[in-house]
């Protein structure tokens, strides 16, 4: 049953492996793009020039700067072309930011891209308050000695208009566009549109040329910085190609970094890497790893790539759970994504001590520190998921007591479905073991008994797997197990399985076990209960403050 | 960023999930609504404050006269300033009246038709009272009438404490010469008030 084991080069060099001195960068260190350095640059002269308007005199010197400026458009006024620029003036009027703003809300809303959609609003309101601040601290009158053409609304510095409409154009670029050609034919639509409003607004003398400056550098380098600091593309990337929004692109730089730190933290030589099964998992990226086997050949090992994304999703998945479930659920989430994978990892190495037929473990390598890591474990090469393998009583009997041994083992694992087991050689593996539990609930432990015997069921009959089962467990405790047996505690895989199939498996085996009452598994404590009436309570405070943040953020 | 700071601060970010982002804008709109940050509302200029009062000068560019907060009396706060190229509003709010703020508003021309005059409040401004009702509640608008401009305060008090509050509120907004502003525009910025 054992496949043949990859021997890490740990001791290839007397030395042992090299270790990272301190001070090196980690395989892929946090990566700051060049544009990112100008832009907090650029957010250095506002901060600058903010500072020198607080000085009279030099108030004054960048006030005439500013009027020479815009005598020197105003020497070009003409009917036709005030006519022009007083019809481009209202392309930054209030109404087309909030047309954009509820725009991007509506359709972050409608994908569900609901990190994005916090970032937007956070940053949206956060450069709201900025701007509002910093126009009442500075205080600038409108450009005078000129005649002002357009119309105008408060001070001057920065201007509002042109911030906010940049904002509400970053906003778009960075969470609805998908990065590469369609955000940079965006950056440029939005630069046309931006350059025509400036000129517009200096050519009607509405504003200083270094008011526009300033509102330029808060809408869009100040915001950008917000949104990668946010919700970096690497980690959130925007795109529409449907599929699990979970999973990381292994290419480029990162794909360098999986290599070198399986090369230097785990000491194996990677030859190739390539994802594998996506649409099977969403808490992951999973790879496939080819590496040299142990007689000079190539053999494959199996990796998971976990990331903050990953971490987060796991947060609000047992929220849910919580809320759906309660306390026979009672899950904490994982602190951090090391924490989550050194989790998975511990729990490959006790299954497999308990004898169980688990992946072997290869242990985990840092890509980026509390960032992002690589789980690897054994790949089982010639292996079948079970719905589509011979499931004869050789199977039935191995599957049935890889559950007795995990009861015996205390060890619950949580999502056994058909996906999850796997068949070689008539012997059945398990993979999967992230959800796995030591000590857990007795329900959860019958209930794992359940989801098996309603897998096997599927290849088979309810009686014949009941027969195999008596084998193996007592009649009470299949009882127990369809006792505690519900709809939510079947995973979605079987359950689509059983529909499809159409026989009732679950009413079945609770017709041939002994007769048990339901367990319940709606059960409410006070951790539960304040839970939801927190959640409850977040959602009526959300739609309060909804409109509390239009009013402030200046959308309404 | 050296490699441990980069670690800390992702170890920070890594903590921040959902909750914390959401948590955030609760407490930024939050924060926000409380301090009245909000984008369209602000305070207005004081009489010592002459470069902030340009913008309510170029608001009404004819206006002799500017109003100006010249002190405020404990209870009473200002919001709402919004200078337009129509002219210039703003509230002012008492305690002891709320829901129901003094609207002063700045604008090129008044119309003080039936109002009664009432002892001046500057040189060369002309000052008006119209009462609309005395009872049940003590509402009507005060008018400054000077060359190029005028200021209106509308008020709306309850009957008991109206005469300290209009005293009150006509003690709070100062008049401020646009000849001295166009001076020390020119002395302390270079530049000229226009017109």
């Amino acid at each position: 049953m054992k496949g043949p084991e990859v021997p890490p080069l740990i001791t290839a060099s007397p030395g042992g492996r090299r270790r990272r001195p301190a001070g090196e960068p980690p395989p892929l260190p946090r990566h700051i793009d060049h544009s990112i350095r100008w832009y907090l640059a650029l957010t250095g002269i506002a901060g600058a020039l903010w500072a020198a308007m607080s000085v009279p005199p030099v108030l004054g010197l960048i006030t005439r700067a500013d009027l020479a400026v815009l005598h020197a458009v105003a020497a070009v006024r003409t009917a036709w072309l005030t006519r022009l620029m007083l019809d481009v003036n209202p392309l930054a009027s209030p109404w087309t930011v909030r047309l954009l703003a509820f725009g991007t809300i509506a359709v972050l809303v409608a994908y569900r891209r609901f990190q994005h959609l916090a970032a937007y609003l956070v940053i949206f309101l956060a450069a709201v308050l900025l701007l509002s601040a910093m126009t009442r601290e500075i205080g600038r009158m409108r450009p005078t000695g000129i005649e002002v053409l357009g119309p105008w609304q408060g001070y001057a510095q920065p201007s509002q208009p042109v911030a906010t409409l940049t904002l509400a154009l970053v906003g778009v670029l960075y969470t609805l566009m998908p990065a590469g050609r369609w955000r940079n034919r965006g950056k440029q639509a939005a630069g046309i549109i931006l350059a025509a409003v400036c000129a517009a607004r200096l050519y009607l003398a509405v504003d200083h040329p270094t008011d526009q400056l300033t509102a330029l550098i808060i809408g869009w380098p100040l915001a950008v910085v917000a949104f990668w600091l946010a919700v970096p593309n690497d980690v959130f990337p925007v795109s529409y190609r449907g599929g699990r929004k979970a999973h990381l692109d292994i290419g480029g730089r990162r794909g360098a970094a999986i290599v070198t730190a399986l090369d230097h933290q785990l000491g194996l030589t990677v030859i190739g890497v390539e994802p594998f099964g996506l649409e099977a998992s969403a808490g992951s990226t999973p790879l496939r790893i080819r590496v040299p086997g142990p007689g000079g050949g190539e053999t494959t090992l199996f990796g998971k790539l976990y990331a903050l994304n990953h971490l987060r999703s796991d947060r609000w998945y047992k929220l849910a759970r919580t809320v759906i479930y309660g306390r026979l659920e009672d899950e904490k989430p994982f602190s951090t994504v090391r924490r989550l994978v050194e989790y998975e990892d511990h729990m490959l190495r006790l299954m497999r001590d308990a004898g169980l037929p688990t992946p072997r473990p290869y242990g985990f390598a840092e890509i980026t520190p509390e960032r992002e890591y690589l789980i690897v474990m054994e790949f089982f090469e010639g292996s079948q998921e079970i719905c589509n393998a011979l499931v004869d009583d050789r199977v039935i009997d191995d599957a049935l007591r890889v559950v007795r041994r995990m009861w015996d083992a205390g060890i619950a694992h949580r999502d056994i479905k058909p996906s999850n087991i796997l068949v070689r050689d008539g012997h059945v593996l398990l993979i999967d073991v992230a959800f796995a539990a030591v000590r857990p609930t007795p329900w959860r432990q019958a209930v794992d008994l359940a989801n098996m015997m309603l897998t096997l069921a599927l290849s088979s009959t309810p009686e014949h797997v009941y027969e195999r089962a008596l084998g193996v467990f007592a009649a009470d405790d299949v009882a127990e197990a369809f006792a505690a047996c519900r709809s939510i505690t079947v995973p979605n895989q079987s359950r689509s399985l059983i529909g499809t199939d159409g026989r009732d498996l679950i009413g079945c085996f609770r017709q041939l076990a002994p007769p048990r009452c339901p367990i319940s598994i709606q059960l409410w404590n006070i951790k539960r209960v304040a839970v939801t009436a927190g959640l409850l309570a977040a959602l009526a405070a959300a739609v309060a403050l909804f409109d509390a943040y239009l009013s402030v953020a200046g959308l309404l | 960023m050296t490699p441990r700071r980069d670690a800390r601060s992702l170890q920070r970010r890594a903590r921040r999930g959902p909750f914390g982002v959401l948590l955030a804008t609760v407490m930024l709109a939050v924060g926000a609504a409380l301090c009245g940050c909000a984008a369209s509302s602000g305070t207005v200029p004081g009489c010592g404050d002459p470069l902030r009062l340009a913008i309510i000068a170029q608001s009404v560019p004819s206006a002799s006269y500017l109003p100006c907060i010249s002190g405020l009396a404990p209870g009473w706060n200002t919001s709402g300033f919004n200078p337009t190229q129509d002219g210039t509003s703003f509230l002012l709010n008492s305690d002891r009246s709320p829901g129901h703020p003094v609207t002063v508003r700045l604008a090129a021309t008044c119309n003080a038709s039936g109002a009664s005059p009432s002892p001046s409040r500057a040189p060369g401004v002309l000052t008006y009272t119209r009462l609309d009702s005395i009872s049940p509640r003590f509402a009507g608008t005060l008018y400054d009438v000077f060359p190029g401009g005028c200021v209106s305060y509308g008020f709306d008090f309850a009957p008991g404490s109206q005469i300290a509050l209009v005293e009150q509120f006509e003690d709070a907004v100062g008049l401020y010469s646009r000849q001295q502003l166009r001076l020390i525009l020119k002395q302390k910025l270079g530049v000229e008030l226009n017109p």
